[in-house]
């Protein structure tokens, strides 16, 4: 009888591979082990891309999932988060070319399979700001709420994401061809999706990469000078995109 | 509250769940399920904690594996049941993890004795880290394998022994593999030890698409069948009530019919024994 670590790896190749003779694989239950697996991944991928899916439809999916799964087998046994490089798996496929906004759609439910798993943190809100003056939040550094995540697309794939995922009725959806940014976040607690507009997107990824407040309000200003930046700057903060600074902890 | 019967928790049913106005209901989760940073995950497992008691039933140690259990796994487990004090902690006696693969599946082995230490070991370093028991459940089985050095009975109660773990008696399991390697399901559960059986599993399956009733599927995804409740009666005439779980996971019905099933278990469990056989 071989080991414990020897029988192991080679069920788990049997169970990767396509031989049907042999005392293990050939018997009938040996496809419950086969098929399990990438049945149950791509059952994940359906559940964290579920626009994708009816997109596509089932059958393109499933064959899709199956082929993802077989080059990206789980390396964690909560499954999640399963299919991270889904998005650009899709980017890759001979088909993608008649839906050139199908990775950006996708890119979207995984920034939504993100920022429900991330870490609960208090969000900066209005009373926060009425409580600073003008000078002192022009110097703070504000980071991004933890469930925070942005994206700047080049497709109007929100616009589509959001006519299969909201209104059922998409047969008439004609989007303008442009790009859109896209903010998730979790404000109380339930997931939202918003459009982003350029000069918010810039002002949040100043905030990112540690410029202060002040100084991520002028270079959107310099770069959007049409823009309005409060109302850019209240976008973030009514959808929870920003982190209460610690040193404005209420006790 | 005593615990009585339980029902697999469902998100789809969180509302109702918490409003259930059973006696001795609880729930079990799967953890994996959350394991996450935060979010509303983590605050429906909150509600429903501060509702019921829970139950923690694990996928992902891979408890029959060489290797040992992946210790940020484990840290994540224990993470959870530090916070959510779950009143019972289960794995499977399968292997689920092959170097960096993890395959969402319970896997079978052959019941060597360099198996056993392996998975005494294993059984030993989950006890440790959490500072607690858990409760081992036998797997559903669907090929023969070659080299068992143990029957499956004898290798649990050996389990038993050596950790000191308990044992969760999934019923719809040995009905499933009694069907398919061919044993006979009231002779496995005569054989096991009584009094290390503290949490049972009933749930449906249903036959194979191409082999039909020779192969049966551990499904979760039907109602449980007569034959599982009459094993469960007779399992319950010689160790007494145990707390007891209905296993749902497809085709879900409406929550009430749950609870009916749920009921059902109940009723058995308060049902007087009159030769309760301890042994």
């Amino acid at each position: 009888m071989p080991d414990l670590a020897t029988f192991q790896l080679a069920f788990a190749s049997a169970m990767g591979g396509s031989r049907t003779r042999g005392t293990l694989e050939g018997q009938p239950g040996f496809a419950v082990y086969r098929n399990t697996t990438p049945v149950a991944l791509a059952e994940t991928l359906r559940a964290n891309y579920p626009v994708v899916a009816e997109l596509i439809g089932d059958a393109l999916f499933a064959e899709t999932a199956f082929e993802y799964a077989r080059h990206h087998p789980a390396n964690d046994p909560v499954l999640l988060g399963y299919g991270p490089a889904f998005p650009a798996f899709l980017a890759e496929q001979e088909w993608i070319a008649d839906l050139p906004y199908l990775p950006d759609v996708a890119a979207i439910e995984r920034l939504r399979t993100e920022a429900h798993m991330a870490a609960d943190a208090p969000a900066l809100d209005f009373a926060d700001l009425a409580r600073l003056g003008t000078e002192h939040w022009q110097n703070l550094r504000l980071r991004p709420h933890p469930a925070a995540r942005i994206a700047w697309l080049s497709t109007p794939a929100l616009t589509i994401w959001r006519a299969h995922h909201e209104t059922p009725d998409f047969e008439t959806l004609a989007p303008d061809w442009r790009a859109e940014g896209v903010l998730v976040s979790r404000p109380a607690g339930v997931l939202q999706v918003l459009e982003l507009n350029a000069p918010a997107h810039r002002l949040i990824c100043g905030l990112r990469l540690g410029e202060t407040a002040g100084q991520a309000s002028a270079a959107t200003a310099s770069t959007y000078p049409e823009s309005d930046i409060a109302s850019a700057f209240a976008t973030l903060v009514n959808a929870g995109a920003l982190a209460r600074p610690q040193s404005l902890e209420r006790n | 509250m005593t615990p009585t019967a339980g029902l697999g928790f469902k998100p789809i049913f969180i509302d109702e769940a918490i409003a259930a106005p059973a006696a001795g209901l609880w729930f079990e989760i799967h953890p994996e399920n959350y394991m996450v940073d935060g979010g509303p995950r983590l605050a429906m497992l909150r509600a429903l904690r501060e509702a019921r008691p829970l139950s923690f039933h694990g996928v992902g140690l891979s408890l029959a594996g060489a290797a040992e259990p992946d210790r940020a796994h484990l840290a994540r487990l224990k993470r959870l049941v530090d916070e959510y004090r779950p009143m019972l902690v289960s794995e499977h006696l399968a292997w689920s993890r092959e170097g960096t693969t993890c395959f969402p599946d319970l896997l079978p082995f052959p019941r060597t004795l360099e198996a056993l230490l392996r998975i005494a070991r294993n059984i030993d370093i989950v006890q440790n880290a959490l500072g607690r028991q858990i409760l081992i459940e036998n797997p559903s089985l669907y090929v023969q394998l070659d080299g068992h050095d143990f029957a499956e009975t004898d290798f649990l109660r050996q389990l038993v022994r050596k950790t000191g773990c308990r044992l969760l008696v999934d019923v719809n399991n040995v009905a499933v593999s009694a069907n398919n390697l061919g044993f006979d399901p009231y002779r496995y559960l005569d054989a096991l030890p009584a009094d290390a059986i503290g949490e049972i599993h009933l749930a449906g399956h249903r036959p194979d698409p191409e082999h039909g009733d020779a192969l049966l599927i551990d499904s979760h995804d039907a109602p449980v069948s007569e034959q599982v409740w009459a094993l469960y009666d007779d399992l319950l005439d010689r160790i007494g009530p145990v707390p007891t779980l209905i296993e749902r996971d497809g085709n879900l019905p409406p929550f009430a019919e749950l609870m009916e099933e749920r009921e059902r278990a109940a009723a058995l469990m308060r049902t007087p024994r009159k030769q309760v056989r301890y042994a």
